[in-house]
This record gives C-alpha cells, sequence and structure tokens, in this order.
C-alpha cells in the first residue's frame, strides 16, 4: 500500500518536472503565423495559379435562367437550413437563378454522391456542394464537370481539381483577429487571459492559438496569456478546468478564450456558476444554439463564427459569376452581390470575410 | 472466505487497518495534495475551490457506489458510461418537451434499471461474462444514443430540472447526495442480509450458494442497485451544466471502474467498501485542480491513475497472498 503513495509522489514530481517547460502561449503550433494588420486592411493575396477545375465545353449560359441544385453535407439541421436560406436569398435577388436545396438526412458521403449523380443525369446548370469527404466526393464532380455543368463548393472542400470555386468561410488569421479583438474590447487592454482548447496538438485549435498569439503581439502587446488548458471535446471536463482557472487566478483572470464549440458554452457556464459574469469575458468559437442561455443573460457579448446565411449567399454569387464567365480562372476578387468584392486566395478559393461576431442583438435570427 | 473481512469480531486497531487500509491511503493522499498544493498557492484551498473539487466528480462517485457493488460480486460493467449519457438525454429531452420534472428525473432512473436488471439477468443465467455482455450493451446505448439524437444538443432546460445546481445551505446538492448515498450503501453492505450476500458471491459463488444465497437472484439484485445509482449519477450529469451533449464523456465508464479500484474494490471480487469508492472520485477531482495550480497538462491525469491501479492492484495481490 505504500507503493500507491509512491506512485502518486512520483506522479507529482513528473508533475513539477513539466510545469518549467512553460512557453508563451501553450496550445500553439509552430508554424510560421500571418497575423493580419492591426486595422483589419485585407492581407496581401499571395500568388497561386488557379487549380480549380474547368467544366467541358460549357453551354453560354451569360445573362441566361439556370437551374441550380444546393447539395449539403446533409439537410434538416440548422447550420444547412441557413446556407439554404442564404442561396435562396441571393437567387431571388439576382432573378434568373433556380435555386433549390436537396441532400441526404444523414452526413453519409455515399447518399450525398447518389443525390449529386441524380442531379447531374436530371440535367442542372450548377451545383452547389458542401461536401462530407473531400476525396469520396471528388469522381462525382469531376463526371459533372465533364457534362458541362458549373460547380462551386461551400463550408467543406473537396480536392480542389473536381470543382471551380471553394467559398472559403474562415481563415485562421482572420478567426484570430476578431477573438483577440473582441477580448481586448470586452476585458481590457492589459488583461490576463486563458484558454481553454481540446488538446495541445488538435490542427485547428493549434493554427488559431498561434496566430492568436502573434496577432497579440503585434496589435494588443499588454494584453497577458495566463494559461491554456486542454479539456478535449468534454463537456463536463470543460467546465472543470474552466473552473478551476476561475478559482486560481481569482481576479487576475480577465477573460477566457473557448477554442471549441464545447469549450466555449462550458466556460461561459463556469463563468455563470461562479458568480464572475461582468467580470470575466468570454470569447470564444461556437454555434449560436449552444452560446443563447449566456448572451441573452449578458454574462457573454460575442460568439466568433462565421455567418452560414452570408456563405450559402456567397456561394450563389459566385455560382452565377462563374456561369456568366465574370468570374475567371486568374481573377484576384469576385463581386457577391450585397456582400460587396470578395478575395480570390489560394488559388481557387474565395474568402467568405471577416468572421462574424454573434452578439444580444443578432444571435436570435439562428438557429443552429 | 474473502467476505470475512467484514465479519464481527474483529476490532482491534490492526484488523481495522487492514480493513479500511485503502481508504486511509487514498485520504491520507487527498490530505498531502491539499497540503502540498495549498502551500504552493493557497487559492487552491478557497471554499470555491474545495466546493468544485467537490461537486465536479460527485456523479462520479455516486456512479462509483454502483460499480464498487458490481466489481464486490465478481462482475464489472463498461457500459455504465454510455448509460449515464443515455439517461442524461432523455432526462434532458423530458424536461424540455414539457413533461413534469418528477418524470424527467424518475423515468430515465428506471429505465436505467430496467436495463442494468435485464444485463443482470443475462449475465446470473446464461453464465456469458459480464464484460462480453456490457460491452454488447456498450455498444447498443451509444450507438442508439447518436442516431436518436443525429448529434444534438439538449438546451434550454427549466431551471428547476437543474437539481445539480441547486445549493441547500450552501453546498451544491451532488456533494449531498454523494455523501447520503455512501453512507446509506455503507451501511446497507455491511448490515442487510442482500448487501453481506454480494460479498459471499464475489468471495466464492458456490460457497455462497451451499450458505444458502441463491447467487443468481444476488447478481440481478446487484446490476439492477447499479442501475439506480447510475440513474442517480445521469440525473446530476444531466443538470450540472446548461447543455446535454449528445455524446458521452470519453472514457467515463474507466473513470468509474478506476475509482472503485482504487478506492479499494479488489477486482476479483468478494472485497472493499463504497467509502473507498469516493474517497477515490474526491482524489481524481483533487488531482485534476492541482495539475492546473501546478502548471502541468491534464493528460498525466491518466499516467497518474495508471500508476495508482497498478499500485493498487499489486498491493491488492500482495495482501492476499500475505492474508493466505
Amino acid at each position: 500500500m505504500k507503493k500507491l503513495t509512491l506512485a502518486a509522489i512520483v506522479g507529482l514530481g513528473l508533475m513539477s518536472g513539466s510545469a518549467l517547460a512553460a512557453s508563451a502561449w501553450t496550445g500553439g503550433d509552430d508554424l510560421p503565423t500571418s497575423p493580419l494588420a492591426c486595422d483589419g486592411t485585407p492581407a496581401a493575396a499571395v500568388a497561386k495559379p488557379y487549380d480549380g477545375g474547368v467544366p467541358t465545353n460549357p453551354p453560354d449560359r451569360k445573362g441566361k435562367k439556370i437551374t441550380v441544385v444546393d447539395v449539403p453535407k446533409l439537410i434538416g439541421i440548422g447550420y444547412f437550413n441557413a446556407t439554404s436560406k442564404g442561396i435562396a436569398g441571393a437567387a431571388a435577388e439576382l432573378g434568373n437563378v433556380d435555386a433549390k436545396t436537396d441532400g441526404p438526412t444523414k452526413a453519409n458521403i455515399d447518399e450525398q454522391i447518389t443525390f449529386i449523380d441524380n442531379y447531374i443525369t436530371s440535367g442542372v446548370d450548377g451545383i452547389l456542394f458542401a461536401a462530407n469527404d473531400p476525396v469520396a466526393i471528388a469522381p462525382v464532380l469531376k463526371k459533372a464537370l465533364e457534362k458541362g455543368i458549373n460547380v462551386v463548393g461551400y463550408d467543406a472542400n473537396s480536392t480542389p481539381d473536381a470543382r471551380q470555386w471553394f467559398v472559403n468561410q474562415a481563415q485562421f488569421n482572420g478567426i484570430a483577429k476578431s477573438l483577440v479583438d473582441n477580448m481586448a474590447k470586452e476585458a481590457g487592454e492589459d488583461a490576463g487571459v486563458a484558454i481553454v482548447t481540446s488538446t495541445f496538438t488538435t490542427p485547428n485549435q493549434a493554427r488559431w492559438i498561434a496566430e492568436m498569439a502573434a496577432y497579440a503581439a503585434q496589435c494588443h502587446p499588454k494584453m497577458k496569456w495566463l494559461e491554456t488548458v486542454e479539456a478535449q471535446e468534454d463537456n463536463n471536463l470543460s467546465f472543470n478546468q474552466a473552473t478551476t482557472l476561475i478559482n486560481k487566478y481569482g481576479d487576475d483572470l480577465k477573460g477566457i478564450f473557448g477554442m471549441t464549440s464545447v469549450a466555449t458554452p462550458a466556460s461561459a457556464e463556469a463563468v455563470t456558476q461562479a458568480g464572475k459574469c461582468g467580470k470575466i469575458a468570454v470569447v470564444g468559437l461556437a454555434t449560436p444554439n449552444a452560446m443563447k442561455p449566456y448572451v441573452e443573460k449578458d454574462c457573454v457579448k460575442s460568439v466568433v463564427l462565421w455567418n452560414p446565411v452570408d456563405l450559402g449567399y456567397a456561394a450563389m454569387q459566385v455560382l452565377r459569376a462563374v456561369a456568366d464567365g465574370t468570374l475567371q480562372p486568374g481573377a484576384t476578387s469576385v463581386k457577391a452581390g450585397k456582400l460587396g468584392d470578395l478575395q480570390v486566395i489560394n488559388g481557387s478559393e474565395i474568402l467568405l470575410g471577416s468572421p462574424y461576431t454573434f452578439t444580444k442583438e443578432n444571435i436570435g435570427q439562428f438557429d443552429f | 472466505m474473502s467476505g470475512a473481512a467484514f465479519s464481527p469480531g474483529r476490532s482491534n486497531l490492526q484488523r481495522f487497518l487492514s480493513g479500511y487500509g485503502q481508504e486511509i491511503v487514498v485520504l491520507l493522499s487527498i490530505a498531502a495534495l491539499f497540503a502540498v498544493v495549498g502551500a504552493v498557492n493557497p487559492r487552491f484551498l478557497s471554499d470555491t475551490n474545495i466546493n468544485s473539487i467537490f461537486a465536479g466528480n460527485a456523479y462520479i462517485a455516486i456512479a462509483a457506489i454502483g460499480m464498487s457493488m458490481i466489481i464486490m460480486a465478481g462482475h464489472i460493467d463498461v457500459s455504465v458510461g454510455a448509460l449515464i449519457g443515455v439517461i442524461a438525454t432523455i432526462a434532458g429531452t423530458l424536461a424540455v418537451k414539457g413533461y413534469p420534472i418528477w418524470m424527467a428525473w424518475s423515468v430515465p432512473i428506471i429505465f436505467a434499471i430496467a436495463v442494468n436488471a435485464a444485463v443482470g439477468t443475462l449475465v446470473a443465467y446464461t453464465r456469458i461474462p459480464s464484460i462480453v455482455v456490457t460491452l454488447g450493451m456498450l455498444s447498443i446505448l451509444k450507438g442508439g444514443l447518436i442516431s436518436a439524437t443525429q448529434g444534438e444538443w439538449i438546451t434550454n432546460m427549466p431551471a428547476e430540472f437543474m437539481i445539480a445546481q441547486m445549493r441547500p445551505f450552501g453546498i451544491p446538492s451532488a456533494v449531498w447526495f454523494m455523501v447520503a448515498l455512501t453512507i446509506i450503501a455503507a451501511l446497507f453492505l455491511r448490515y442487510t442480509d442482500f448487501g453481506r450476500s454480494i460479498y459471499a458471491v464475489g468471495g466464492n459463488m458456490e460457497a455462497a450458494r451451499a450458505a444458502g444465497i441463491n447467487p443468481e437472484r444476488t447478481v440481478i439484485g446487484v446490476f439492477a442497485l447499479h442501475g439506480l445509482f447510475a440513474g442517480i449519477a445521469g440525473i446530476l450529469f444531466a443538470t450540472q451544466l446548461q447543455v446535454i451533449q449528445s455524446t458521452v464523456p470519453p472514457n467515463l465508464e474507466l473513470t468509474i471502474i478506476t475509482a472503485s479500484v482504487i478506492g479499494g474494490v479488489s477486482i476479483l471480487g468478494g472485497t472493499g467498501t463504497v467509502i473507498g469508492s469516493t474517497l477515490a472520485a474526491i482524489l481524481f477531482a483533487c488531482i485534476g485542480s492541482a495539475l492546473i495550480f501546478l502548471n502541468v497538462s491534464a493528460y498525466w491525469l491518466r499516467a497518474v491513475l495508471g500508476l495508482m491501479i497498478l499500485a493498487t492492484v499489486l498491493a491488492d495481490m500482495v495482501r492476499r497472498r500475505r492474508d493466505k
């Protein structure tokens, strides 16, 4: 039984050993960062040749009425209801597009392929998609291109040569800027902040944290990073970790970044249950539905993500521009109706723009 | 028989220490952690942090009471984590759909008892090892949960449903449940015929049968009781936060089993107490909190728990050999 005590001591020894290896903003990766300008000037596009696909002998669709089908990952959930709403809105605004959304009720790649295949056979002019699998969806999309159909992706990409363009909802540096700017605004320029993430090695989260550290160093140099804790994608663990951070730092902690859609609501819950609403700001990535209780109680002021309605709207505008021939390989921007000019990045992707911040004023309009 | 650790007549200090040795070790570990981490950062000892430590793992402690009984009876249940996820989802769904709150609390508990009584019946009469039956149940519950919820979270639950967030006399209700259920279960195991028959069946099934105990009925009863504790744990789990995830916490069943084993329940069956498993669950919460206070990755928690399991099982083996 002494062994148990021994084990605990050994364990504690190991712990204090690794505590010495702390560095700035733990949880970020070592890849190069590209922080955006503090005032939001878009970064200069890195020239990269067009790497999208090309439809075979498409008919001249310029200004003509076209039929478009949108096949998202799945239908019937709030998120894709919102993109579908954006697509329908753009189609109505354009006036010369007949658009509809159809797809599997489960996020199943086989069913998604069948849907797309059937619409190719039935003869459509354009296909919009959000891929359940980037590689598996490629053959059926290439088949569509071979039939002269215009193909544009959004939300979830395919391999580039299987579609013409992809509307990218958010870049790492854009998300990072939005998170850090909102935190500085709510918690103060010299706030002590902590991060609740999934794991230190989860690729997206590690990228965001690295970009956040780089952007904060440049634009909010007084922001004091205290600690990053891991909480996997576990609700209760996230809550316990956030609660412990609050207990540990007391009044030195002014803000918590939630890096996942699980960590952000759980951190907000921890702040609520600790009675620290208004004293500790929670800014994070999350879906509106999970955050509504906290936003409505004024405990959380900004939830960062992108606007799926705008995403669908942009995808439809891009498809129309491709069909009209106004968006050609090599272009650096595209006109997307009320969203204005959107930037071309990475050869054949179109950036939706700055991330969207959900606030008390607008969160009620979203259901996903 | 090995259940004799609790037979009357062993009253001197040495007997007490050998009967409750593991509990004392766990208790001392908790005290040592409080002393060491409290010295490094006094905020560790603030009442809010102590409240968080006790409340954070209360549902694990309660589930570990049932799990301890299962292991004492010579069985195992690897489906309990999935069961807790299903209970939480049923309870949350009923609450959101506007059913009376008492139904949202009790229906899932009855469901848990029924599921586990069925598992117990299979284990008792078909003699299929419980690890196989509960592994099957794990897949059924986990798969069923994901298809039924489609990955959607449950939110907007009514405030009066959130029992784990209530604080009678300033202490979280989950802590009250943990303390009360641990005491009741400890008394039950020690002073009732059924309680003692659990040790007897786990120690030696045929000897128990010869002594007039019906091992099959005991096994079914133990599984049903385990369902009751898992059900209560599931309700506390469901009402701790404002959202219920459609997936269960990864490795929840392992954490619960680990609490039982580190609390001194012999993995070979026949001995152990529920006080030990509750203390062990508190110890885990303590370690988890201490890791943050000492700036250490939470992944060490798994490593430390693993070490502790090995040490505990080893100590159990040594003790058994020495007792022979």
